[in-house]
């Protein structure tokens, strides 16, 4: 099997893991430190992407500049939907995070004239003109790959992922050790028990959301860069359901999970593509495509009973009330 | 003695259930309060909308001169008044000694702007903390179980880790709900000392609910008593006793259990 050897489609699972992994350590964040429980992680992954892509295609701004507004917007966007909806009870609040998701992308689908529509971000500019919003970004990573000495873009991409991924890792880890930290966590134990000790569980929880929502945007923005355009149904919510995958895999309430549970998953999912043997030979090759979705499911379904506090969870920590 | 806390005719209903029918009743500053009555009588919907869990319908209840009834839980505790629960809320996934370095008011490290501009702050507060907890640690005798997670203590050991977490905070009144219910006899002596310990010593006032009489008699200078949501008697433990709206209260009305006198 040839892609199987290629270096080129491995460097592209590590890009995707690597952007995954920013994805659901915002999730992780918010569930697994604040219990905060989130089904609409993608909308905020929507919003930076199409925010930075927006402000470059249509006002013409630097990459550099709309990036971080990107992510200031997806914080925002964090904001608003907590405000109203972080009072209530923790199944109502996922609910309607699942609906915020979906508003943002069928806002996406229908507003043409500010996001390009189904069409996707190609349809950003002009009728007629392809619209490209990471010039920028592909002259930055052709500086880097020479400068690095890298084989590939791919290889370029990859790199730059992770470093990111890792330094926002380390700052979630510092700042999630501190008293701020402990904090959040007592109101993932016992919302009750934090307010009596003068805690305003809101305002935390409120915190968490919105940070969360920026690593959204983080990835949102790494997304966009690595594939020159995207469209709103690359925001479907299968997407915040493979985030909580990762953070189940990974184990909950510990930053350096995420990347484990990333990375797992991602070679689990594209290294399905390469059971090319009985019985698997029996699907086609776009049947097979569902098909890793029923093996991941079955990961994690036999995680669940022999593991359940994922692969670096700590077991005590799952049977104390 | 001056009042500490006012409970002025608070109503608090539950769709058609009066809960609370205007209760009404002072507790001293520096006294131990005991709050009793039958199952149901409103005594821990009482407390829920004194600590701010509940916002009463009618009445008013102030707190050293200031009125709190319409302040949410966490505004009240910084304000000095403090609750437990009545199963204790240990904090289960999180290590004994982090759920007292936990009960601190105003720690710039619990604050992200805090963390990025007073760092030194942050640390400094944080090292006096700890030692503070380690101190309180040694005083309920759980310095052994510091790093344990908090859920793996005896229903007991988690009474004395939320009194222990609730001293952390330097209250001026406690609401202890039921601090004996599910303590074995050996740590409810331990717990009665501890309470008249730091009222005498610290001169904190308490507020208790409690179904064991032994232990209202012995630590309470005032008993108040609810039934059906009312205050129907306060006083000393000696005339609480006696009254026969208590006895009636908790044993039934006599009219219930009269027999015809014998021929």
């Amino acid at each position: 099997m040839s892609t199987l050897a290629s270096a080129g489609f491995w460097e592209f699972v590590g890009v995707v893991a690597g952007i995954y992994t920013i994805l659901a350590l915002g999730l992780q964040l918010q569930f697994g430190f604040a219990g905060l429980l989130n089904f609409g992680q993608v909308a905020f992954m929507a919003i930076g992407a199409y925010t930075m892509a927006i402000l470059v295609v249509k006002e013409g701004w630097s990459t550099w500049l709309a990036a971080p507004l990107g992510v200031a917007a997806a914080a925002v966007g964090g904001l608003v939907l907590g405000l109203p909806t972080l009072r209530l009870r923790s199944d109502y609040f996922a609910i309607v995070t699942i609906a915020f998701s979906e508003i943002v992308r069928y806002v996406a689908m229908n507003e043409d004239a500010l996001t390009g529509g189904s069409q996707g971000t190609i349809a950003l500019g002009p009728v007629g003109q392809a619209a490209q919003y990471n010039g920028q970004w592909a002259q930055f990573q052709h500086r880097m790959q020479a400068w690095l000495g890298l084989p590939s873009a791919d290889a370029t991409m990859l790199v730059i992922v992770w470093l990111a991924a890792l330094a926002l890792l380390a700052s979630a880890w510092a700042v999630l050790r501190t008293p701020w930290g402990r904090v959040l966590r007592s109101i993932r134990e016992d919302e009750d028990a934090a307010a009596s000790l003068g805690k305003n569980a809101f305002a935390y929880k409120l915190q968490a959301l919105a940070l969360g929502a920026a690593l959204a945007g983080v990835a949102g923005l790494f997304y966009a860069w690595q594939f020159s355009y995207f469209s709103p149904d690359d925001f479907a919510p299968l997407l915040t359901f493979f985030a909580w995958m990762i953070v189940l895999l990974g184990g909950l309430g510990r930053v350096f999970a995420v990347p484990v549970g990333a990375v797992v998953f991602g070679f689990i999912f594209a290294g399905t593509r390469f059971l090319g043997f009985a019985p698997f030979s029996w699907f086609a090759s776009d049947q097979r495509a569902y098909l890793r979705l029923i093996i991941i499911g079955l990961v994690i379904l036999a995680l669940v009973v022999l593991r359940p506090q994922g692969l670096l969870g700590k077991r005590e920590e799952m049977v104390l009330e | 003695m001056t009042a500490l806390l006012e409970i002025q005719q608070v109503v608090k209903s539950f769709g058609g259930v009066r809960a609370v029918d205007g209760a009404a009743f002072e507790v001293a500053a520096g006294s131990i309060t005991a709050l009793i009555g039958p199952n149901g009588a409103g005594k821990s919907t009482l407390f829920n909308c004194v600590a701010g869990s509940l916002r009463p319908d009618a009445g008013r209840i102030v707190f050293a001169g200031r009125r709190i009834d319409r302040l949410p839980t966490h505004r009240i505790a910084r304000a000095g008044l403090v609750r437990t629960f009545q199963s204790a809320r240990a904090l289960a996934r999180m290590t004994v000694l982090d759920n007292l370095l936990l009960a601190s008011i105003g720690h710039p490290g619990e604050r992200l702007s805090g963390l990025l501009l007073r760092p030194r702050a942050a640390r400094a507060h944080e090292r006096a903390l700890r030692e503070r907890a380690r101190e309180l640690l040694d005083l309920v005798g759980l310095q052994a179980h510091a790093d344990a997670y908090a859920g793996t203590l005896s229903g007991g050991q988690r009474k004395l880790l939320d009194l222990a977490r609730v001293l952390m905070l330097e209250p001026t009144l406690v609401l202890l709900d039921e601090p004996m219910a599910g303590v074995s006899p050996r740590l409810r002596v331990e717990l009665l000392d501890h309470i008249l310990a730091l009222r005498r010593e610290r001169g904190i006032t308490f507020l208790i609910i409690e179904h064991d009489l032994d232990f209202v008699m012995q630590a309470a200078e005032k008993i108040v008593v609810m039934n059906e949501g009312r205050v129907i008697a306060q006083g000393d433990p000696a005339s609480v006793q006696g009254d026969q709206a208590v006895v009636d209260a908790y044993l039934g009305t006599a009219a219930v259990h009269e027999q015809p006198a014998p021929a």
